[in-house]
């Protein structure tokens, strides 16, 4: 399973500098460290997907001993450890390059996991299911739909999720963080769960 | 004798194609040959005997399990090789190999070395810079590190050059002197198996028409060639298939001796080749 893993950052091992170079050019600019971690994250494993998906890799990987299970569980632990890695490496240079403090951070790590592992949980089963190809086209389909109802709905709904945010990082009360965090993991086992049962049927 | 692969009544439908009924052995320590033609559902086999795609029904086992409840163990002892590329485009051999070797426990270092310098393969190139040629032996050198028993190849020979194509039988030949080994490959270059097959399997439109130690097919089946006059609808019985031209006609049978005491010496009778085979079995069905 491990190896498995590793393969996943092997395969990128020459674009790993160029995600490096440009999180330091973010950092220096002051983007959010939340918003970089978050993004490159879902880069990061939605990259390593298509390129098994493009190369035939699904072929070799399940022609070696692997078992499917296998395969789809790297995918999900894995996500949880590039987040990590990311996270850890933005904060690092964040407070290198910008001196900043790091007081408030667990609930910034919960709410980096939480995104991602939300996301994450909508996208590989999708994946699995259709070919990555249709995921750009799910992604547009609803980020118009995104738009129409940001638009004819709630027009402040960037503001709303500032003011969301905020009040998640303020919040005092520990039981509200306790039924989210579950909440969110919850979604992610069934997520695992549904991609291997997709996965276990599919023919290549 | 030890079967190596068993399958036993297999169905398995899909975009208007059918496999109906397939059961088929490969036995232990021979090389087994798997001939058909385009889309008669040989690289399906394949698939489905590396679990690729899973049957409708019937049963498959390898060495004698199946891949529900020893998944791993199986494939840890299989070595593959495939028509089309698997290989990550982007990455060296070597970072190739250091994804393929923690996923086997038998890993030979030392064995892979040995075949890359003697395939002449670049480590430090990257995949998409080698030919077909190169990929197929990249695949092979893999197979052959991790000492896999069973090597099941689709279609290897296919796109590659004469002097390849013979390299390539040399190098099984030389595996082949393990009595252990048992490789089963499907090519329709049918000169490739006169070198090295033990056995024959032959499909054709997803059923099994026969599997045949190499040397028997030349004991029971013959071209028969002879003029019209000999022909009526008893004698056009004996044939598998025939070919009728102005000057006489030309047939297939899977028994020599029964139409040489038929016909006698009125007809030629002629040594068929796997193609020959092939092709008049097609004309048949």
């Amino acid at each position: 399973m491990l190896n498995l893993i590793l393969k996943d950052i092997l395969i990128q091992k020459n674009i790993l500098i160029i995600y490096i170079a440009t999180i330091i050019l973010y950092l220096m600019v002051n983007v959010s460290s939340v918003f970089i971690v978050f993004i490159y994250s879902i880069v990061f494993v939605l990259s390593a997907f298509s390129n098994d998906e493009k190369d035939n890799a699904n072929i070799l990987l399940n022609s070696l001993p692997y078992t499917r299970k296998e395969i789809v569980s790297s995918k999900y632990i894995g996500t949880l450890i590039f987040t990590g890695f990311f996270m850890f490496y933005t904060y690092l240079f964040d407070f290198l390059l910008n001196g900043k403090e790091v007081a408030v951070l667990w609930k910034e790590i919960l709410l980096i996991m939480g995104l991602v592992m939300i996301v994450i949980s909508f996208i590989l089963p999708i994946s699995y299911k259709f070919k990555t190809k249709y995921l750009t086209i799910f992604m547009m389909v609803s980020f118009a739909i995104y738009l129409v109802m940001v638009k004819s709905f709630f027009p402040n709904f960037n503001n709303l999720v500032k003011t969301v945010v905020q009040n998640f990082m303020t919040v005092q009360e520990l039981q509200l963080y306790l039924i989210i965090t579950l909440l969110i993991v919850l979604l992610y086992i069934g997520s695992w769960m549904l991609s291997i049962r997709i996965y276990e049927r599919k023919a290549f | 004798m030890e079967n190596v692969i068993e399958l036993q009544h297999i169905q398995k439908s899909f975009n208007g194609f059918q496999i109906r009924d397939l059961s088929i052995n490969v036995k232990k320590g021979f090389v087994t040959g798997f001939i058909g033609g385009n889309g008669a559902g040989k690289s399906t086999t394949i698939k489905m005997i590396m679990n690729l795609l899973q049957q409708d029904s019937g049963t498959i086992s390898i060495f004698g399990k199946s891949y529900k409840k020893h998944e791993k163990e199986i494939k840890e002892r299989i070595g593959f090789v495939y028509d089309e590329n698997i290989f990550y485009e982007n990455i060296t051999l070597k970072d190739m190999k250091m994804i393929i070797k923690p996923a086997y426990k038998k890993w030979d270092d030392k064995k892979f070395q040995y075949y890359v310098e003697q395939f002449e393969l670049p480590l430090n190139k990257n995949m998409k810079t080698f030919s077909k040629g190169m990929k197929m032996k990249a695949s092979l050198a893999i197979a052959l590190a991790h000492h896999a028993e069973l090597i099941i190849m689709d279609e290897p020979t296919s796109g590659l050059d004469p002097i390849f194509r013979r390299e390539l039988l040399n190098i099984l030949h030389e595996l082949m002197q393990d009595e252990d080994k048992t490789i089963f490959f499907s090519t329709h270059i049918t000169t490739d198996l006169d070198r090295i097959a033990d056995y024959i399997t032959f499909i054709h439109n997803g059923q099994h028409i026969f599997t045949k130690e190499f040397y028997k097919i030349e004991e029971e089946y013959a071209i028969v060639k002879g003029t019209l006059d000999l022909l009526d609808c008893e004698t056009e019985r004996e044939f598998i298939a025939l070919r009728k031209t102005n000057r006489g006609f030309e047939a297939l049978t899977a028994n020599k001796h029964r139409v040489a005491t038929i016909f006698g010496d009125t007809v030629v009778v002629e040594k068929p080749t796997l193609e020959d085979i092939m092709y008049y079995t097609k004309k048949g069905w």
